[in-house]
């Protein structure tokens, strides 16, 4: 239960308050912050219009001529609906905070390469290695490079793929939410798109420091 | 309920605006009906402060009088009082971010702080208690404005834009300033969001929007989406050191190429320079082609600029500020063809390849229908309307412009909330004991994109305790960090068992703290209630002091300039201004130095035609081998 700091009524938690319409500095999960059913396909065009009218109801600069207990209530409702926002709007945060409620995580660092991954990862990684190593502005170096981006192109198809089956799959994991099996996949897809992230992002960083030496 | 105020706290000009009407409007507080203030701030070696147009006048600079001569007139820094423009260029800044050429430029005291301060005369200044002052110079303007138009009103409240890229100690800075001229701030509002509004406000556009505001000191680019008076920032970029300013720099290191160094950095030929060279800048924006002149003692430098060649020196400013769109658009999951409409601000616009490069950019032509130096000041009076509630169901949602995260083990920075995320935004962070009975957490908060901490801007350190002897891992300690809705960042720390709020005494790396600032806010009483008398006293003898060590010094390394009568003359005036220095007669103090000022000026002039001479026959000696 909570109170409201406008009107002092105690209500079950919610970012607005049933009886005044004040905001509410309720802890709450995404998809109640939000509104939404509790599930891995969303209507994003009901998503943003649930956000904006629920910010014009909450924001602070709606408050700003309220105490300060008001105030405060505003600030943290308004973050705490900015931030479930932003984590349902996007397929793969709104997937690892499923995963998340549903008791499960990805491994901390994520270092174990996925087994699909396996190849790709070590052909990056040579060529990486291979840029590192030679010598600034030779013709080996820029070939490399260009090499790179290649692969760089190619690393970012696979994720927009893994990506795309991870939409596919939210309507049929929906539909049987309880089964082990596939909050098994569900795993394994972000898995790899995480991996492929970090991936992108090394390669990125590799070819801006060849490009700054 | 007091009406809230609109201010655009410029690196170039200042203005203020409010609703009027339902139509956000500025208010002239320049003496000629103007609504820009120049944010130019004058300091008289006693201590009077003086802001906008008449400040300028004061800055160190060359001017040639009726007669032909030319003389140096103006502040010139230090103990001889000092005009400091630009000054939001050092908002936020640590004493040891100071670049060398600034250190030419102005007096500072001690470098070694978490904030930069001017030496000027007895004072020492920091960039909020200067920028508070221009804030002061708008609350009057405008009381009086208003005043003139029969209203009895009193600014207290007011919304202040700050560049979309100033980071929390920036910002922080400037709400800072507010608080030291008195106001209310209510809000911090990135420029060119505010810039959105003043142009959403009579079109209900849908769309997205692109604002590039090129000014003085600061660039910005923000992408937003708007629907239905929602105003949502996609992304934001800038660079928080890079403006029209730059360019002036670089017209006079040509204006100047055939000076030496130690000539070129002298404060009156600098500052003299870059008018020449603002203006000629200007010119260009309308003509292609114009002459640049700079009257030195005896001599003057004359030479053509084209508007080409101007070009060519702008020319990697804008690389800078179209790469930095680049990264803004692609955040924003757009690519340029997704923009719908562009909106330019800043007076650097008004550049015509400005305007040309940011069209190619985005395949269409800019907006500028509302005139670029008051478009932010008008955006400002209407957030602060939508914060009076009188602005119906518009509403503006902020990101913040940079990741935000803590120092890991060695030295790596982990990110908490990333840039670009939509403010007031939270995230809770456990933290627990990493050996047995450890009773105190030291956590260090950064600020930027960089992987390693040591490259990122140190925000704040806070230590978390007092904690319970426990074994390591036992305690659990939850750090909420909020950023507002103004972009500064605030922590709060609770213990997961027992519940209990932990005070956090978060100790900024950079910038003041609450002390600080009540401390200037009673030292600025104090100020006003010591006896005036006394106040001048001090002033004159200062006055007198600082002539007399010139002179002596001068006296030192240019004595063979003097003639024996001239010496006699001058020597009989020092001896009479040292006995009057230590007595109280405050005019006889002000007529003596007046009279040295006199008979010493020949000297002074010869001296500085000797050492351009000197400077002149080195470079023709150097062009001849
Ligand atoms: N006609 C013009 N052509 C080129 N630059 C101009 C022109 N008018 C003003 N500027 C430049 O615009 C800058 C000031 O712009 P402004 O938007 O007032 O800056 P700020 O917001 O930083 O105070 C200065 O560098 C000034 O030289
Ligand atoms: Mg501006």
């Amino acid at each position: 239960m909570i109170e409201c700091p406008s009107c002092g009524r105690r209500q079950q938690p919610l970012l607005i308050c049933a009886d005044c319409g004040s905001p509410l500095a309720a802890t709450l999960d995404c998809f109640a912050a939000l509104g939404m059913p509790r599930k891995l396909t969303i209507d994003l065009g009901a998503l943003e219009r649930r956000y904006h009218e629920l910010s014009r109801m909450i924001h602070p600069d709606r408050f700003a001529s309220s105490v300060a207990r008001v105030r405060d209530a505003s600030l943290r409702a308004t973050a705490t609906l900015t931030r479930s926002y932003r984590t349902l709007r996007d397929p793969v945060a709104r997937g690892l905070y499923w995963l998340e409620l549903n008791g499960e995580k990805l491994a901390e660092n994520n270092k174990r390469v996925p087994p699909e991954l396996a190849e790709l990862v070590f052909e990056v990684q040579e060529q990486l290695a291979g840029m590192h190593d030679a010598p600034a502005d030779s013709d080996a170096a820029c070939e490399l490079a260009a090499q790179v981006v290649a692969r760089r192109s190619q690393l970012q198809a696979t994720m927009d793929a893994s990506r795309a089956e991870l939409e596919r799959n939210f309507v049929k994991w929906d539909q049987r939410p309880d089964e082990k099996m596939l909050t098994l996949e569900l795993k394994a897809i972000l898995s790899s798109i995480a991996y492929l992230r970090t991936l992108i992002r090394d390669v990125d960083r590799a070819l801006e420091n060849s490009k700054a030496a | 309920m007091a009406r809230i105020f609109g201010i655009d706290l410029g690196t170039t000009n200042s203005l203020i605006a409010a609703m009027e009407d339902g139509a956000p409007r500025v208010i002239a507080v320049g003496g000629n009906h103007s609504a820009l203030l120049p944010s130019v701030v004058a300091i008289a070696p006693d201590g009077a402060i003086t802001v906008g147009e008449c400040a300028i006048e004061m800055e160190p600079h060359l001017t040639v009088e009726r007669d032909g001569r030319v003389s140096a007139i103006g502040f010139a820094g230090g103990q001889y009082g000092a005009v400091i423009r630009s000054v939001k260029r050092y908002m936020g800044l640590g004493g040891d971010e100071i670049a060398p050429e600034d250190r030419a430029r102005y007096t500072f005291a001690d470098l070694s702080g978490s904030v930069v301060r001017f030496q000027i005369g007895k004072r020492v200044l920091t960039p909020s208690q200067i920028s508070a002052e221009i804030l002061r110079a708008l609350k009057d303007g405008a009381e009086r404005a208003l005043r003139a138009a029969g209203k009895d009103e009193k600014v207290e409240r007011v919304v202040i834009t700050v560049p979309a890229y100033f980071n929390d100690g920036q910002r922080q800075a400037t709400k800072d300033a507010g608080r030291l001229a008195g106001l209310e701030v209510v809000r911090l509002v990135n420029e060119p969001t505010a810039a959105s509004l003043a142009y959403g406000l009579n079109k209900r556009a849908t769309g997205n929007v692109a604002v590039f505001d090129f000014g003085g000191g600061t660039f910005d680019i923000s992408i937003l989406s708007v629907k239905e008076g929602i105003f949502e920032v996609l992304a934001t970029n800038g660079d928080t050191h890079l403006g029209g300013d730059d360019i002036d720099r670089v017209i006079v290191d040509w204006l100047l190429a055939e000076l030496p160094d130690a000539l070129k950095l002298d404060r009156h030929v600098w500052n003299s320079a870059r008018m020449a060279a603002e203006n000629a800048k200007k010119r260009l924006s309308d003509v292609a082609e114009t002459p640049v002149a700079v009257d030195l003692l005896g001599h003057s430098i004359r030479k053509h600029l084209t508007r080409d060649a101007l070009e060519k020196m702008a020319e990697p400013f804008l690389a800078r500020a179209l790469k930095r769109c680049e990264l803004a658009v692609a955040d924003a999951q757009l690519t340029p063809a997704d923009i719908d409409a562009v909106v330019l601000v800043g007076g650097s616009t008004r550049m015509p390849l400005v305007r040309q490069r940011v069209a190619a950019m985005f395949h269409k032509e800019p907006l500028c229908s509302i005139d670029p130096d008051q478009v932010v000041a008008l955006g400002a009076a209407v957030q602060a309307s939508v914060l009076m509630g009188t602005q119906g169901d518009m509403l503006l949602l902020d990101v913040v412009p940079l990741s935000l995260g803590i120092e890991t083990m060695g030295g790596v920075m982990e990110r908490l909330i990333h840039r670009n995320t939509t403010i007031p935004t939270s995230v809770a962070e456990g933290f627990t004991t990493a050996v047995d009975n450890q009773t105190h957490v030291d956590i260090h908060v950064l600020q930027g994109e960089r992987e390693l901490a040591k490259d990122c801007r140190s925000l704040a350190r806070f230590k978390l305790g007092p904690i319970q002897p426990q074994p390591a891992g036992v305690p659990r300690i939850e750090v909420t960090f909020l950023i507002d809705a103004n972009g500064i960042l605030n922590v709060n720390a609770r213990d997961e068992r027992t519940g209990r709020e932990h005070s956090v005494d978060v100790k900024p790396s950079y910038g003041l703290t609450d002390d600080e600032i009540e401390r200037m806010l009673e030292e600025a009483i104090d100020l006003g209630e010591q006896d005036l008398e006394e106040r001048l006293l001090i002033s004159y003898r200062n006055d007198a002091e600082q002539i007399l060590g010139a002179l002596r010094k001068q006296l030192g390394e240019f004595g063979a300039l003097v003639d024996v009568g001239e010496r006699g003359r001058m020597d009989e005036v020092v001896e009479r201004l040292e006995a009057a220095r230590t007595g109280t007669d405050r005019e006889l103090i002000a007529k003596l130095v007046e009279e040295l000022n006199e008979v010493t000026t020949p000297f002074a002039e010869r001296i500085m035609d000797a050492a351009i001479k000197l400077a002149l026959e080195k470079k023709s000696v150097e062009e001849l081998s």
